[in-house]
């Protein structure tokens, strides 16, 4: 890997976008203990940024983006306004963004100029991401599950109203 | 109907074990969960209230109502009557259910974790989905999620990090499915409870044979196997497995 190279990485919630920095590489690979602990998680990846979705329904459009392995509007601006322009000079990429579903992550390479990466190591910073989202976002706390309960129902009622015809037989 | 365990006035619900469940002891015994919305019942179970002495500052006796749940309608509860160790589902919980179906045994999970705990409900199936959707409306710490199990990253917008994965889901690949989803949601020192039917995985194998196989995949997959339950007389060929994932090896 290049040294050169600074990661950043994409984590959706119900309750809006964020975009963390890894600034100790080295303290996240092959260590649990980073991951689990707030503060240690803390000092190895920094909040950039947070967009929080203004409505229900910006909300639920994200939702059913992102399950879909697409990338929203939202998400576009997001990434182009928060992420280091790449660049131009250099024949490696100076930036990387880390996407949890490799799906998405080609839709953003595609849609912009960003060099985007998913595997084990995205994966395991986004369980710590998970853990830690309510403590590292400012006026989280206590709200992500609410978050969570609306977009939970907004998003399976889609799925219900919007397939009536689907087969019923496929897990029980 | 609110007959049979009503009966006469002389029914006492005492804590069961594992916290948050509870035995009412009439005429017999019955494995109980304290409803978290009196007055309904969820899918036409029986009901039955309690009178509790006032506490200090209370002049009234209160009532409490508490929610039949039955070991033959859900592999849980089966779990429980069976003497399982550790359901490690209690309140406060945050549990992933996967199998969800219409939601009936997921209310009883639901009034266990209580209004400090939440139960993220995945099924894929429309129908029952439906039930589930509307069951999700009258308690607020059930998230329901209508979506194949298998796709997690299709709904991981939805949840949190979950204490416990409990699966439900008579297919051949279920220990597949809660590793996918474990790698996900399910935190370090976490556990997974999985209701294994052995005739869905493998039905021409012996059950015995199947439930050691699942505890293998499982192994595989980062998880430390810690016990195994008949769920004999009330479901043929299941077991409920039991397993932590990513144990903290300080301990």
């Amino acid at each position: 890997m290049a040294d050169a190279t600074s990661l950043f990485t994409l984590y959706e919630s119900a309750a809006g976008y964020a975009l963390f920095e890894v600034v100790a590489m080295e303290e996240i690979t092959g260590n649990q203990d980073t991951l689990t602990d707030i503060n240690r998680f803390g000092r190895a990846v920094k909040l950039k940024a947070f967009h929080p979705f203004a409505s229900a329904s910006e909300a639920l459009e994200n939702a059913n983006a992102v399950s879909e392995h697409a990338m929203s509007d939202t998400l576009k601006e997001f990434l182009q306004i928060n992420m280091p322009k790449p660049k131009k000079s250099s024949k490696t990429a100076s930036v990387a963004l880390g996407v949890i579903d490799p799906g998405l992550a080609t839709a953003i390479s595609s849609g912009t100029n960003f060099t985007c990466r998913s595997d084990e190591t995205i994966r395991e910073i986004c369980r710590g991401s998970r853990l830690h989202l309510e403590q590292m976002v400012k006026g989280l706390q206590g709200s992500s599950t609410k978050a969570q309960l609306g977009l939970g129902h907004a998003y399976s009622r889609s799925k219900v109203k919007f397939n009536p015809a689907r087969s019923d037989n496929m897990i029980i | 109907g609110r007959g049979g365990m009503k009966g006469g006035a002389k029914v006492i619900v005492e804590p069961h074990r594992h916290e948050g469940v509870f035995v009412a002891r009439g005429k017999e015994d019955a494995l109980v969960t304290l409803n978290s919305t009196p007055g309904i019942a969820v899918y036409g179970e029986k009901r039955i209230s309690v009178e509790v002495p006032p506490k200090d500052g209370e002049t009234v006796a209160q009532k409490v109502e508490y929610r039949v749940w039955n070991p033959f309608r859900s592999k849980l509860a089966a779990a429980v009557l069976g003497g399982v160790d550790n359901i490690w589902i209690a309140p406060g919980s945050k549990v992933l259910y996967i199998g969800a179906a219409a939601g009936t045994s997921v209310s009883h999970v639901s009034d266990i974790v209580g209004p400090q705990g939440a139960v993220y409900a995945v099924e894929f199936s429309h129908r029952p989905g439906r039930d589930l959707l509307s069951m999700a409306k009258q308690r607020t710490n059930v998230i329901p999620i209508i979506e194949d199990a298998r796709h997690p990253l299709k709904y991981r917008m939805l949840i949190g990090m979950v204490d416990t994965v409990f699966a439900d889901v008579a297919q051949p690949d279920q220990a597949r499915i809660v590793a996918l989803n474990s790698h996900y949601f399910l935190k370090n020192g976490g556990h997974a409870v999985i209701a294994v039917k052995a005739s869905c995985i493998d039905s021409t194998a012996s059950p015995e044979a199947v439930f050691a196989r699942e505890v293998q995949k499982l192994q595989a997959e980062n998880f430390k196997p810690l016990e195994q339950l008949t769920l004999e007389p009330y479901e043929r060929d299941h077991a409920v497995v039991i397993a932590e994932y990513r144990p903290n090896k300080k301990k």
